[in-house]
């Protein structure tokens, strides 16, 4: 039981180390002029916890660069390359699939 | 001056119980909520919990530990599988003797339904159906050696920093088949009740911290062979469970103080003690 008792405990260590060490996406850090970042109003996120889903679901569509959500502003920001063409609707579909409520487009 | 924001979190915790043959159940994070198409969950814990108080004075006691994991997968926003497996560990004594046993609990499959999602500005609400197997696969000492239906009914609330989830679900066991000497281990009910209020660390929005309240009400109904009730068997149980949730991005850490408060053992049954869970959840 010694052995069970230390290897869960090694396991939690390992997990909250891998989890800890997590970084956030910084939007901002991306250079301006090389891309554009749009804003959207995402309802549904609840929790720290919750900007997961929707970001993995709106990075997968073409040309975006990455998406980061905030459940606080009830808002997430889509970085695609300057000039590149996306369509609204893919960004609400990726919402919906996370079950949020698209909101409007703030910028 | 920092603001500090709440976001509700609602500890898993439940009547997780420690009976030889029935794994540990209970609301799960956002119950009535699914998670978003193709995220991934991994929950995994480690709960303790003692039953002494012997009836008969054959200083009887035992003190069980489970590992159990569930790994969730959003196969589509409305539909999420979910499978669990834990790992137990029984110390049993009786007299000046001890019984030490390991092994694998019964498999469990559920799937999660969404049967209603409303997202506002100011609240979000949610409610899912559930529809579990357990499967007679675990170890000797940990199997109820019956197929096993587990259907539940879950919702939950959000509004700023509160959080409410509610759930009931009813263990059919050996609905499809009998136990082994005839014997089919009592249904289970529960019902789970938690409250949680977040508040954020710092001006990370992804990092918070929360105090979670829950209780939760079980009962199982007596063992049965040839339709008559098993002795020393069926019992039912009321556990108020503080605990703690800690949220860093995809990252989630957790702990539950389950205290039972009220219980009634048939028989000789042994008196529950109070429970600890500790676990962490990992989304990506």
């Amino acid at each position: 039981m010694t052995r069970y008792k230390v290897s869960v405990a090694v396991f939690f260590v390992l997990i909250a180390t891998i989890g800890c060490s997590s970084t956030n996406s910084d939007v901002s850090a991306l250079p301006s002029g090389e891309y554009e970042t749009r804003v959207y109003e995402v309802f549904g996120m609840g929790c720290p916890g919750c900007h997961g889903g929707v970001e993995k679901l709106i990075a997968k569509i073409p040309d975006v660069e990455k998406a980061e959500a905030n459940w606080q502003d009830k808002q997430v920001a889509v970085v695609i390359p300057a000039g590149a063409q996306l369509d609204d609707e893919q960004v609400w579909d990726a919402v919906r699939r996370s079950n949020f409520t698209p909101g409007e487009r703030i910028k | 001056m920092k603001k500090f924001f709440c976001c509700a979190i609602v500890v898993c915790a439940v009547s997780g119980v420690f009976l030889s043959s029935a794994s540990a159940s209970g609301i799960s994070i956002d119950a009535g909520l699914t998670p978003a198409e193709d995220r991934w969950i991994v929950r995994t814990q480690a709960r303790y919990m003692k039953r002494k108080d012997d009836p008969t004075h054959m200083g009887r006691e035992m003190t069980t530990y489970a590992f159990p994991t569930v790994v969730a997968y959003g196969v589509r926003p409305d539909f999420t599988l979910l499978v669990k497996q834990a790992v137990m560990h029984q110390d049993s004594a009786m007299g000046g003797s001890r019984n030490k046993t390991t092994g694998l609990a019964d498999l469990f499959i559920l799937g999660k339904y969404k049967i209603y999602r409303r997202n506002t500005s100011e609240y979000i609400f949610g409610t899912a159906a559930t529809l579990g197997m357990e499967f007679p696969t675990g170890a000797e000492t940990f199997t109820s050696n019956t197929w096993d239906l587990v259907p539940g009914l879950y919702a939950s609330w959000r509004s700023g920093p509160w959080a409410s989830d509610l759930g009931v679900s009813y263990a059919w066991n050996g609905f499809a088949d009998r136990g082994r000497n005839n014997i089919n281990p009592g249904n289970e009910f529960s019902l789970d009740w938690a409250l949680a209020y977040q508040f954020s660390v710092g001006t990370d929005a992804r990092t918070s911290i929360a105090p979670v309240l829950e209780v939760s009400y079980k009962n199982i109904s007596p063992d049965q062979r040839y339709g008559h009730d098993v002795s020393n068997t069926g019992e039912s149980v009321l556990y108020i469970s503080p605990g703690i949730k800690f949220t860093k991005s995809s990252f989630i850490l957790e702990g539950l103080l389950q205290i039972p408060v009220w219980q009634d053992q048939k028989g000789s049954l042994l008196e529950r003690g109070a429970g600890v869970i500790v676990g962490v959840r990992f989304m990506f």
